[in-house]
Formats: C-alpha cells, sequence, structure tokens
C-alpha cells in the first residue's frame, strides 16, 4: 500500500530545499485533497493560512475519526506515524507554524503512548524544535467539524461555531490555523518524495462481510468490485456511506463509478469512503433506528431542529419498528427529516438526516409495511 | 450595497446581518435567540429565509452584493412551522413571557403551531431563587442568559450543561441559583425571550398588607422608574410619569408615598462627607460606590481585596427605609413595628439586598416596576388619566442630584456636586458632569476640589467594571452600575430595552434634574431637618448605626 | 475575542479534566473548583465543558468502565446480543454503575474498530470480535 511507505524525513528535507512557496505550489499541483470528507483542495488551504499575517500560526492533525464505519485514521496511526508526522511537520514548515495538535479522539487512547514515543524519536531525529503535542479528546463526534475542534482545544463545549471566520483565518486562538486529515497529511511526505505519487483513497469497509478492513483504491472504481474485496455474507441490500453519506441500494447502484460527483446526484456523499454494507438479513428501519440512535446520542444541542428533531426522529422511528406508528406519524417524519438537514446550524446536523432520506428514497416500502 | 427582497431592491449596510436589515426595513421574521449586543447564537433557526433556493438562519447571514432573499416561501412557512413546533412541544402550556417583542403566543399563532405533534418528554426542577427564578421547563436553549451573563456581565452564573436534547441552562453542579455566584442583575431576565426566567414575584405579599388595617403600609419609589413605567401601560419610552405614579400609588392604598431620591439625596451626604474624609486621610483610594446590589455582590464574590475601598453607605432605598421606621415613626407617631416598607425598584438584585441580615433592614418588600404595573393594573386603575399628584412632603422633597441616580454617571455626579460644595462652599460652576453622561460603558473625568484633583471613573455593565477595575489605582472615585445605562436598564425594568429606549430613559431623566430648583443635596430642606433632628452631622455616631454598613466574602464559586 | 488572552490556560483544561477522570474515576466539584482556581476559567465553563463529553463523568464510575459499540457496523454484527449478555451479567443498564462500584456499562458511539465488530472497550483497551462466550470470559478475568 502507497498509504504505507516510509520516507524518513528526506521529504521535509526535500521540502526545506524547496521552500514554502514552492511546497504549496507542488500539493496543489498534485490535486491532493482533504481526506475527512469535505474534499477541499489542501494546497489551497495552506495557501490561505501562509498568506494571513499572524505572529503565531497552527496545525491541527484532526485524528478525531468518529464517523461510524470509518477505522483508516486509525489504521496509520497504528502502522505508519512516522510518516504522518513528517507530514504535520511539512505543513508547519509551509505555513510557517509553530505549535502542531494532533487531536487524537478518546477511543484511540490506547494508541496515545506509542505516537508519543515515535513523535518524540522523529522530531530528536530531525533535530527540530516544533512544539508537537498530542490533544486527547473526551468522546464527541460533532468535535471532528473544524470549528468544533477548535472549540474542544480551547477548553469550551465541543460546538461547531460561525464561518465565517474560516479557521484559515482566524482559527484557534484566533489565529490562522490549518486543520488537516490524519490521511491528508501522510499522504503530504510521500507525494513530495515520490514521483510516482497516485491519489489514492483508503477505504473502510465493514458490516455484513467476511473481511472488513481498510483498502486503498483509486477513485473512480465501481461499486462493485470495491464490495467485492470485502467478500459480503450474503446478497448485497444497501451499502451505507458512514452515518452521514446516506445509503443506495446494491443492485441498481453497484456499475457506479465511486466519485464524489456521481453519489452527490443520488443525494449521498461519498465522505471519507467508508461503506457499510448491509445484506438481505436486515432491516433498512432497524439500522435507520439505530443510525438515529446515534445523531440523537451526539448531537451537540447548539441549534433546534437537531438538538429536538433527532430526539423525535428516534422516537418516531422506534414507534414505527415497533408497529405503533400511524401514516401521520410516518408524514411528520419526512417533514421533520426535511427540516433537519435544511435548517441545521453545522453540516453534521444538516447530514444527519441523509441516511434517513436516502433510505426513505430507495427503501420506503419497508417503512410502510410497518405502519399501523 | 444592494439586495433584493421579495422581489424589492433594498440598499443595505453590508456589515449588518441579515436579521436586523430585515428588521429594520420593516419585515416581520419570527426570532428568538438573537439579541444585539451579545454574539451571535444562531440557536432557534426560526429566522430562516430562502436565498437562491436555500434555506438560510438569516441572523447569520451577512448580504452579499445582489444577493435575492424571499421572507415567506412555502419552504420557509414550513420550516420556521416545525421548528417552532420543536420549540414548543415542551411548553405551549406555559405562554408567560413579559417580552412585548417576543410574544410567545403570538409566535406560536403566526406559524400556525396549531396541535402538538410531540409529546413532552423533559422534567426539570424549578430554581425558585431570592430574586432570580428559572424554570427551564420553559427554556427554548436560545443562549441569550447564558450570552448575557457572560458576555455584558463577565459573571458566568450560568451555562449549558450536558449536550444534544439533554443540554440545558444552569449553574454549575445543577445548584440553585442562590448557592452559586450570582449577582442576581436580573439581566438575564430581560435577555429571556419566553419567561422562563422572571424575578421572584412579591406581588401577593403586597396585596395581602395592603389588605391588612392594622398595618401601615408606605411605599417608596426609585429614581428611574419614572422614566419607565409608563411604557408598560403604552406610553413611549421617556416618558417622565412622576406624578401618575404617585397617584396610582396612592389609589393602590399605600398610606404614604416616598421618594427613593430622598434616599439618594442622604446617600450623597454621606458619601461625600466620607470622600472628603478620605481626601483629607488620603484613602484607600478609590473609593467604590455601593448604591448597586447587583455591583455589591459582585465584588463580595470577586474581588475581597477591594472590598476596603467601598463606600461604607447603604444604598438609598435601604437609607429610606432606615428613616422610614425610626424618624418619620417619631414624626407620625406610629409604632415602627406596625409599619410597612414597600421599595419599588428597577431592579432584582434589591430583592436579595432587602434579606441581607447585616442591614437590619427596614425594607419589607421590593417589587420590581413590573411588578408594580401589575399592582395599579389589579387596581383596575386607568393610569395613563389619572391626574398627577405629589409625593407626601416628609420623606418625598429632594433634589436634582438624587434624580439623576438611575442613570450610570448619576451618582458621581451628584457626589461631586455635594462634596465641591462641603468643601467650598460654593456650587461647582457648572453643575453637568457631561464626561461621565450618556451610554458608553467607561467614562471618566477629574475635578479640583481644594486644590487637589480627584480622578473619577465610572462604569456600567460588570464586564466594564471589569476592565475599569484593572486600572483602579488610577483613579479617586469609581462607581460602577451592574446593569447597562444604569438603573434605566435594570433587570426588573419594563421589556423590552435596546440602546435607544435606554437612551430615551435617560433623557428623561436628565431633563427631569435640569428643571428643578434644588440641585444639590446640601440644599434640600428636608435632609437638613433629618440632620438636624436626628442624626447630627454626616458619618456621625447615628448615621453610622442607621446609614452604613459593611461587607462580606463570599466563595467566588 | 483571542480566548488566550483572557484565559491563558485555556488549552490546559480539557487535558486536566481527563486527568482527573483517569485518577479518580469521575470529575467532583471539589476537583472542579480546584481546577477552576488553577486555569481561572470560570466554574460554570468547566461544568459545562464537562458534561458536554460523553467520557467525563460527573458522578463516579466503576473501577472497569466498559464502553461498548452500538454504532451500525456492530449492530449489523449482532452487537445487541453481546450488549444483552453484559446487561444480564452485570445486572445494570447503559449509563449505570454496579453496587460494588466495579463495572459501568455504556452504550455508545463508534470506537473504529469495525473491523472487529462487536467491539468494545474497557478502560481504553480494546476487545474485538466479542461473542457471548467472549464476554462472560472477560467479565469473569475482571471479577477475579
Amino acid at each position: 500500500m502507497q498509504i504505507l511507505k516510509k520516507t524518513n524525513l528526506k521529504a521535509l528535507e526535500k521540502a526545506k530545499k524547496l521552500g514554502s512557496e514552492k511546497i504549496i505550489a507542488l500539493v496543489s499541483k498534485k490535486g491532493l485533497t482533504g481526506r475527512a470528507g469535505g474534499g477541499f483542495p489542501t494546497g489551497k488551504k495552506w495557501q490561505m493560512v501562509k498568506e494571513t499575517p499572524a505572529n503565531e500560526k497552527y496545525v491541527i492533525c484532526n485524528a478525531d475519526e468518529g464517523e461510524p464505519g470509518t477505522f483508516k485514521d486509525r489504521f496509520i496511526l497504528e502502522n505508519n506515524p512516522e510518516t504522518l508526522i513528517e507530514g504535520i511537520m511539512i505543513a508547519c514548515f509551509a505555513v510557517n507554524a509553530k505549535k502542531a495538535y494532533i487531536y487524537l479522539r478518546s477511543e484511540y487512547t490506547s494508541l496515545k503512548p506509542k505516537l508519543q514515543k515515535t513523535i518524540n524519536e522523529v522530531l530528536k531525529k530531525a533535530k527540530s524544535k516544533l512544539n508537537m503535542e498530542i490533544f486527547s479528546g473526551a468522546g464527541s463526534y460533532v468535535v471532528g467539524e473544524e470549528t468544533a475542534i477548535i472549540a474542544s482545544i480551547e477548553g469550551k463545549r465541543g460546538q461547531p461555531n460561525l464561518r465565517p471566520p474560516y479557521p484559515t483565518t482566524q482559527g484557534l486562538f484566533n489565529k490562522p490555523t490549518v486543520i488537516n486529515n490524519v490521511e491528508t497529511l501522510t499522504n503530504i511526505p510521500q507525494l513530495v518524495l515520490f514521483d510516482d505519487w497516485k491519489d489514492l483513497k483508503l477505504h473502510s469497509l465493514s458490516g455484513c462481510v467476511n473481511k472488513p478492513g481498510v483498502y486503498e483504491l483509486p477513485i473512480g472504481i465501481k461499486l462493485k468490485d470495491i464490495i467485492k474485496l470485502a467478500e459480503p455474507k450474503n446478497k448485497v441490500k444497501a451499502i451505507y456511506f458512514g452515518c452521514f453519506g446516506g445509503c443506495l441500494p446494491y443492485e441498481q447502484f453497484k456499475e457506479m463509478e465511486m466519485k464524489q460527483e456521481n453519489i452527490c446526484k443520488q443525494n449521498c456523499a461519498l465522505g471519507s469512503s467508508t461503506m457499510i454494507i448491509v445484506d438481505e438479513t436486515k432491516s433498512i428501519v432497524d439500522i435507520a433506528t439505530n443510525i438515529a440512535k446515534f445523531y440523537e446520542f451526539e448531537s451537540c444541542g447548539r441549534c433546534t431542529p437537531c438538538r429536538e428533531g433527532t430526539m423525535r426522529i428516534l422516537h418516531f422511528l422506534e414507534e414505527i419498528s415497533l408497529g405503533k406508528a400511524t401514516k401521520e406519524d410516518f408524514e411528520t417524519l419526512q417533514e421533520l427529516a426535511w427540516v433537519i438537514k435544511e435548517t441545521s446550524f453545522c453540516g453534521l446536523g444538516q447530514s444527519s438526516m441523509n441516511h434517513l432520506l436516502s433510505a426513505l428514497q430507495y427503501f420506503k416500502k419497508e417503512f410502510e409495511a410497518k405502519l399501523k | 450595497m444592494k439586495i433584493n427582497i421579495d422581489g424589492k431592491d433594498f440598499e443595505v449596510d453590508p456589515k449588518k446581518r441579515l436579521l436586523q436589515i430585515l428588521k429594520e426595513k420593516g419585515f416581520e421574521i419570527p426570532s428568538l435567540c438573537y439579541q444585539e449586543g451579545i454574539s451571535i447564537q444562531s440557536r432557534c433557526r426560526l429566522c430562516i429565509v430562502e436565498i437562491e433556493g436555500k434555506l438560510k438562519a438569516s441572523c447569520e447571514i451577512l448580504p452579499k452584493e445582489g444577493m435575492k432573499i424571499i421572507t415567506n416561501s412555502d419552504k420557509v412557512q414550513t420550516a420556521r412551522r416545525v421548528n417552532a413546533e420543536l420549540l414548543f412541544a415542551e411548553q405551549s402550556k406555559f405562554c408567560s413571557t413579559e417580552h412585548k417583542e417576543h410574544d410567545l403566543c403570538k409566535i406560536i399563532s403566526e406559524l400556525g403551531v396549531r396541535d402538538r405533534k410531540f409529546d413532552t418528554k423533559k422534567k426539570y426542577k424549578v430554581d425558585l431563587g431570592a430574586a432570580v427564578v428559572r424554570d427551564d421547563n420553559k427554556c427554548v436553549n436560545c443562549g441569550r442568559c447564558v450570552a448575557t451573563c457572560a458576555e455584558i456581565q463577565a459573571t458566568y452564573a450560568i451555562d449549558f450543561a450536558f449536550r444534544g436534547n439533554k443540554e440545558h441552562v444552569t449553574p454549575y453542579f445543577e445548584h440553585d441559583l442562590n448557592d452559586v455566584a450570582c449577582t442576581k442583575c436580573g439581566q438575564c431576565i430581560a435577555a429571556c425571550p419566553v419567561g422562563a426566567i422572571s424575578e421572584r414575584e412579591h406581588l401577593q405579599e403586597v396585596l395581602q398588607v395592603l389588605k391588612d388595617k392594622k398595618k401601615h403600609v408606605v411605599v417608596q419609589t426609585a429614581p428611574s422608574i419614572r422614566a419607565s413605567l409608563g411604557e408598560e401601560f403604552g406610553m413611549p419610552p421617556g416618558s417622565l410619569v412622576t406624578g401618575k405614579m404617585v397617584a396610582a400609588l396612592r389609589k393602590c392604598g399605600f398610606d404614604k408615598v416616598f421618594d427613593t431620591d430622598l434616599g439618594a439625596d442622604m446617600t450623597i451626604m454621606e458619601e461625600s462627607a466620607e470622600l472628603l474624609k478620605r481626601i483629607e486621610k488620603g484613602g484607600p483610594f478609590p473609593m467604590i460606590t455601593t448604591c448597586c446590589p447587583a455591583w455589591i455582590l459582585f465584588m463580595e464574590f470577586f474581588y475581597h481585596d477591594l472590598l476596603k475601598n467601598m463606600s461604607s453607605c447603604k444604598s438609598p432605598h435601604e437609607m429610606l427605609g432606615m428613616l422610614t421606621k425610626t424618624y418619620y415613626a417619631k414624626k407620625a407617631k406610629i409604632n415602627p413595628k406596625n409599619i410597612i416598607m414597600v421599595s419599588i425598584m428597577p431592579c432584582t438584585a434589591k430583592k436579595f439586598e432587602s434579606t441581607r441580615p447585616e442591614l437590619k433592614s427596614g425594607v419589607d418588600y421590593v417589587l420590581t416596576t413590573r411588578e408594580a404595573a401589575k399592582l395599579i393594573e389589579h387596581f383596575k386603575i386607568d393610569f395613563k388619566k389619572i391626574a398627577d399628584e405629589e409625593f407626601d412632603p416628609t420623606l418625598g422633597v429632594s433634589t436634582g442630584a438624587g434624580a439623576i441616580f438611575g442613570a450610570s454617571g448619576g451618582v458621581m455626579e451628584a457626589a461631586l456636586r455635594n462634596a465641591y460644595e462641603t468643601a467650598t462652599g460654593k456650587r461647582v460652576s457648572k453643575l453637568e458632569f457631561d464626561q461621565i453622561r450618556g451610554m458608553d460603558g467607561i467614562k471618566h473625568g477629574s475635578i479640583i476640589i481644594k486644590g487637589k484633583e480627584i480622578k473619577f471613573a465610572v462604569a456600567n455593565g460588570l464586564w466594564n467594571a471589569r476592565k475599569l477595575l484593572e486600572k483602579a489605582k488610577d483613579y479617586h472615585f469609581i462607581e460602577v452600575m451592574a446593569c447597562p445605562g444604569g438603573c434605566i436598564g435594570g433587570g426588573g425594568q419594563p421589556l423590552p430595552v435596546n440602546k435607544d429606549i435606554l437612551q430615551k430613559r435617560m433623557n428623561a431623566i436628565y431633563q427631569q434634574d435640569a428643571k428643578m430648583k434644588l440641585r444639590v443635596p446640601l440644599e434640600n430642606p428636608v435632609v437638613q431637618q433629618i440632620y438636624k433632628e436626628l442624626l447630627g452631622n454626616p458619618l456621625s455616631k447615628k448615621s453610622e448605626e442607621l446609614l452604613h454598613t459593611k461587607y462580606t466574602k463570599r466563595s467566588k464559586f | 475575542m483571542n480566548l488566550k488572552e483572557v484565559y491563558p490556560d485555556c488549552d490546559k483544561l480539557l487535558p486536566r479534566l481527563i486527568a482527573e477522570q483517569k485518577k479518580n474515576g469521575f470529575i467532583s466539584e471539589q476537583a472542579m473548583k480546584k481546577i477552576s482556581d488553577e486555569t481561572k476559567i470560570p466554574i460554570s465553563r468547566i461544568y459545562a465543558a464537562t458534561t458536554f463529553y460523553a467520557n467525563l463523568f460527573v458522578r463516579k464510575q466503576g473501577n472497569y468502565l466498559i464502553e461498548i459499540c452500538n454504532s451500525p457496523s456492530c449492530y449489523l454484527n449482532n452487537s445487541l446480543d453481546v450488549i444483552k449478555e453484559l446487561e444480564k451479567l452485570l445486572k445494570i443498564k447503559s449509563g449505570e454503575t454496579t453496587k460494588d462500584n466495579k463495572f459501568s456499562l455504556h452504550i455508545g458511539s463508534c470506537i473504529g474498530c469495525c473491523d472487529k465488530a462487536p467491539a468494545m472497550m474497557i478502560n481504553k483497551k480494546v476487545y474485538g470480535n466479542l461473542t457471548k462466550e467472549k464476554i462472560k470470559e472477560i467479565i469473569q478475568k475482571c471479577k477475579s
């Protein structure tokens, strides 16, 4: 796998020779985009931070991988932390930041000692004075959002904040801040050093399969070719792109090329290339209820539709699974889901209904069959 | 910058948020969480509008050139209605807000919220404080109280706790407000759009004593409420209703109507004497005013090392309460035990103040301006039409100095007028201290008294006070009022308030001062009589006993 | 407003809370007051932050803090059976602590171990590919 290739500080050396302008240009030229779901061009983000005048700048490595079904960042943290750390060092060099945080989700606490050791070794070997701190999270999905991660480090409730101002101009402690995902930053040294670097993406496959795991694949291969790798246990019914990406019926879309724009056309999102495979033995209503519970638990509480709405959605879905809901309830549910999607404050609230709206689009009969 | 709203072009200020623009242009947009002067909450999601096919909360959007906005499409209506249904699922039974601007019932009916689609699921305890009552069951998590307490008052008594649908407003560890460092200023009441926070009402108690024939019930009215009470009866902000207020209260059955302005004059007599004494002794400086009970609590919580700088004077209504039960009781030959003193104050913290044991308070009940209006309404008095009457003269003659206590800077100005005249025997050349008038958060100036330059500063709003205290050493005399604008913006005042309304109330107060013949407490014949018959001199032993107090250190938690 | 200027130690708050949680199993009122004294952050803010996070508690937790995942990948691999077994063995429900203060059980969000589903953590140590039998074994080990 390309992502596991070590660069042994040679990329940093090369970056320093090139200088920050050229390094950012190179990242832009190679077309690297954010791997946390947003897909923002990494070079552009760096350029914006570099251009903002400030006495201090920060780099945050977002290792708060909270999306259900996603474990690719853990895979990197376990298997190639050296290259990730080198990537962070290059990012700091490119934007002239003196301090970097690795925001590690609390669920990955067991990885912390090894990661700390690796940081110490790499920094020592590079004779770097960079201040790199592992900042542990404390259990919140929303903190993966970039303004929320800043709030969390600043000791506040991990609730998302208004944008603009964007973190690139007023981020952590109001200073320009680069926030990149683990996979994005690990790609940096590799694309700097290796001429044959390819834009490959890690896919987290799990669910009703025999071979769950992280698979490195080029962008745009067919859905069926991806799913085949994980060896489904039974006939596949649907694919969930994590919780926030929504779902697609497998048979209808198995020939589709997995590109962000194709999936967006179906009102879903590829996000961080998470795929949860659901087979014919499972009920979509049950999965919808399960995911609704997740959003009810993880809603930050800031805005009305997400705070109050996710609770009501869960309630209705439970009623439906129990066969207690009426047709009217079902209509209220659909209206409510639409309002939550349209009027929530942050991206997470807005996407919290993708799973339900797409399930209603493709599997409506399963819901209707359970109504009173 | 030009934008298009519902098909019409408008020239707009690019720095203002869309919601503010829409309101200014006369569009009716429902909103609960937006408040001028605090950070944008973006919580309630009622101010939704449609911009280029997408729904957006107008409170968080900055206009862009050529932006097309639709304020009431079907999509917009549905989104607003559903969010309102979600908010009011828990509390549609209670439409108890006193905020006329955000009438809850109005929002519910206008958005077409008819049935309760969602069951009530949450249950919270009700926090019955001595001054402020919080009922979280009515709360819509708009965040205005939290932001006001933190961003304007720097008190941080409340914050959100837990997350998602368990998120609620609370003091730390779910304590009651009484048990934490809350200054009881009541700004959270003014901020709350749904009446989830309100003052601890004492209206029923007052109605009871009014019925009691054995009791001699006396009322006093604070300097600021004559400039605001009219609003409760539909009069425009800034209407000065002194005469109507006195007449209406007399009609409610109070045996005497006294004027807290006289208490203010007394405070000035004592406080300016204290200032002159400190000037003579060389300190401790700065001397800090203590008319504001929320401010006193703030100091007792957070600034223990400055407690020695606080003036020892009781607040004006406490002084008048004391004088009523001594000076007046003796004069009128009434047993003080049978006198009930009711203070009508712009303030919720005064409710707490009158329960302080060290004051041995002469005040039995404190009503806010809003409660006073309810009292007058209770007796079905036509406030607008009632003919003016005068205060009872025994404790009802006052000066312009007492009158301006209600505005930020007023206490300082009054004290300086009096101190100057006491020290020099002459009226100060210009009575109006313009540098400490107006709505600014921090104001300062200086004056020469007997060849010595006295530097003074004034702050309103406790964040401003915090900032001022950082430079406390630069000054000889500091006045602080906890509420924005001073008492005219108190937590017990008519709602809604905004900068414009505050400015009008303030103007009314200064106009009153300008019209008065007596401008300096020293010249007040009643004040002179009280000293002659009861106290002797300012800071005398008797004064110390009746009119002065001391302060205690309280935990900052 | 630059928070660093108002509260220079604001970025120390979460690490302090996590350390306290690890040391004492919860963040007591007393501990919170101490942290407030040290960081100068108002206590209401600290309580607000503490209660926001799922892994910080204001009530005492058991010596073994069990966080079991019930997000889709685990759910599809029968996590509910495992959860039921746990509830049966410990005689507590999610969010509760056993009377002997040994175990606390929390059904939570994805722990990023979907390739080992169903999975759980005990004091942040991951146990994957759980079955009823495995659960019995693990709990037995903790008990002894």
